[in-house]
């Protein structure tokens, strides 16, 4: 099981090469545009918006991996709103629209910070987080969760080899009961992470870790020519999905 | 009672974690699978419980094809227990713990009482009973693993790395369950680097490199065989190197062998 796609390979494409920066700016209001659209034609263009950019990327198999990996949790955010909204509304017409939409909009954010991550090597996110003046220590937490997310979804599957050779069936019972199912596989999950961060806190404080105040950096992000056109583009983009709103009422 | 037939299995296109494995174990027998990190003994074992399925060839398992068969009806008579005990344990309580497959196996209420008590005295746990099990040492929790697959007295016991952080009377403890467990016909499967305890309490060693069964036999010839064991990257048990250092002829596996060897060439010394 590889869950999601922060399975960051190093490449030489022009997405690859960009400053985290700006790619940060195509997420946030690329995000932003997710959020605040319900519309599942809009929805399902901002989603197709991202497709272009991993072919350029040429990361299709790990961004078709996150999308396959997020597969269960579309399904859940599907069924739990049909459910819902045609028990508040009783209209079957808006329960299909709506969740249409709502895992619509979840696979266009998984699809966004694939690309992010996908194409930002965990080093130069820290580096560029630092260099937005977001303390180091902050930096380097964040950095060091994205780093562990491979390693924790093989160790989930490794509880939940152990979990069925002692008789769970992940499969078994309605969607409640199988949600419960998963408390023997998240609970050990949960606690060797907290093991191991305890482990490597205590490596990093052994080799000298915060010793020194004042960090200085050996290499320095630099925005180029080619951020400040993709910037452009992402903004340009953004208010051409904004403009649906403004001219034609579409929400 | 377990075979395997031409089993291959590859978790990534073009290298097989193993490869062409012929296999037959039967019931009563205790067995070791010894081999350097990354020979596939934990690919193996996964194959006997249906954890995973052949690629290709097929395991039979209690005359149960464990392609067809699901892993929870396998792991009624297939107890494995897994290396790092962290990676299963859950519970509120350590009582809870040891529960936990039996309630999955529908066991009657009095039955699961009578063999969480069971489990409790024999793993030496009763006083940590109501403890949630992640404040025990490594050891405990190593123990409780153990427990919490043994209270359902699995016909297949298969323990991966048992001996790992267990201090020497622990090791001596497991050796007289595996013993217990042998002498109620249980077949009993141990993968383990440890190969000296391997040499102390296992008859048969199966030894493993590459994803492939380089050596399947008594325990006493194979380890006791210089080339096979450098082919397969294992150090030697001390007394073999001892019975090579003292160029003893056959060299042993076991203490008693040795120092009557020894003892003979002392007296041959004096005379």
């Amino acid at each position: 099981m590889k869950a999601f796609g922060f399975d960051y390979r190093r490449g030489t494409s022009i997405i690859h090469i960009l400053d985290p920066r700006s790619k940060f700016i195509y997420t946030i209001l690329f995000t932003a545009l997710t959020v605040y659209f319900v519309n599942p034609l809009v929805l399902l263009l901002v989603f197709l918006s991202s497709v272009p950019m991993v072919a350029v990327a040429g990361v299709g198999k790990s961004w078709l991996r996150s999308i396959r990996g997020s597969l269960f949790f579309i399904a859940f955010i599907f069924i739990f709103n049909l459910i819902g909204i045609f028990w508040t509304t009783g209209s079957v017409a808006d329960a299909l629209i709506m969740s249409i939409s709502m895992s619509l909009r979840f696979m266009a954010l998984i699809s966004i910070f694939s690309v992010f991550f996908l194409t930002t090597s965990p080093e130069d996110l820290t580096q560029s987080m630092v260099q937005l003046k977001i303390p180091y220590d902050y930096a380097l937490t964040f950095n060091m969760a994205m780093r562990f997310v491979p390693t924790l979804s093989r160790e989930a599957q490794i509880i939940m080899d152990a979990q069925r050779s002692r008789g769970l069936e992940l499969e078994k019972g309605n969607i409640f009961q199988r949600v419960r199912n998963y408390i023997p596989v998240l609970i050990p999950l949960i606690i060797s992470s907290f093991r191991r961060a305890e482990l490597v806190a205590d490596a990093m404080e052994s080799r000298a870790f915060g010793a020194a105040k004042r960090r200085t950096s050996l290499y320095v992000l630099t925005m180029g020519r080619r951020d400040f056109l993709f910037i452009l583009f992402s903004v340009a983009a953004f208010l051409a999905f904004l403009s649906l709103k403004v001219l034609f009422g579409i929400q | 009672m377990i075979s395997f037939e031409d089993v291959s299995y590859s978790y990534s296109p073009g290298r097989y974690a193993i490869e062409h494995i012929n296999l037959s174990i039967d019931k009563g027998e205790v067995v070791a699978i010894l081999g350097e990190n990354g020979a596939g003994k934990t690919t193996l074992i996964k194959h006997i419980n249906g954890l995973l399925k052949p690629q290709s060839g097929s395991v039979i398992v209690l005359g149960m094809n464990t392609k067809e068969t699901t892993v929870a009806t396998l792991a009624r008579h297939v107890g494995l227990v897994f290396q790092n005990p962290d990676h299963q344990l859950f519970a509120e309580t350590v009582e809870k713990e040891i529960m936990f497959a039996l309630t999955n196996f529908n066991f009657p209420e009095d039955e699961i009482s009578r063999r969480v008590n069971w489990a409790l005295k024999e793993f030496g746990l009763l006083e940590y009973k109501d403890r949630p099990p992640f404040l025990l040492s490594g050891g405990e929790r190593k123990r409780l693993a153990l427990a919490s697959v043994l209270c359902y007295d699995p016909q297949i016991v298969i323990l991966d790395e048992p001996t790992t952080g267990q201090d020497y009377r622990q090791k001596l403890h497991l050796a007289s369950l595996i013993k217990k467990l042998n002498s109620e016909s249980k077949t009993v499967v141990v993968v383990t680097h440890d190969i000296e305890f391997a040499a102390d309490f296992i008859p048969r060693s199966i030894i493993m490199s590459k994803g492939r069964i380089i050596a399947d036999g008594d325990s006493e010839e194979l380890l006791t065989n210089r080339e096979l064991l450098m082919s397969a990257s294992l150090i030697p048990p001390q007394l073999v190197e001892l019975s090579w250092d003292l160029a003893l002829n056959p060299p042993t596996i076991h203490f008693d062998e040795l120092v009557s060897s020894v003892k003979k060439l002392l007296e041959g010394r004096e005379a």
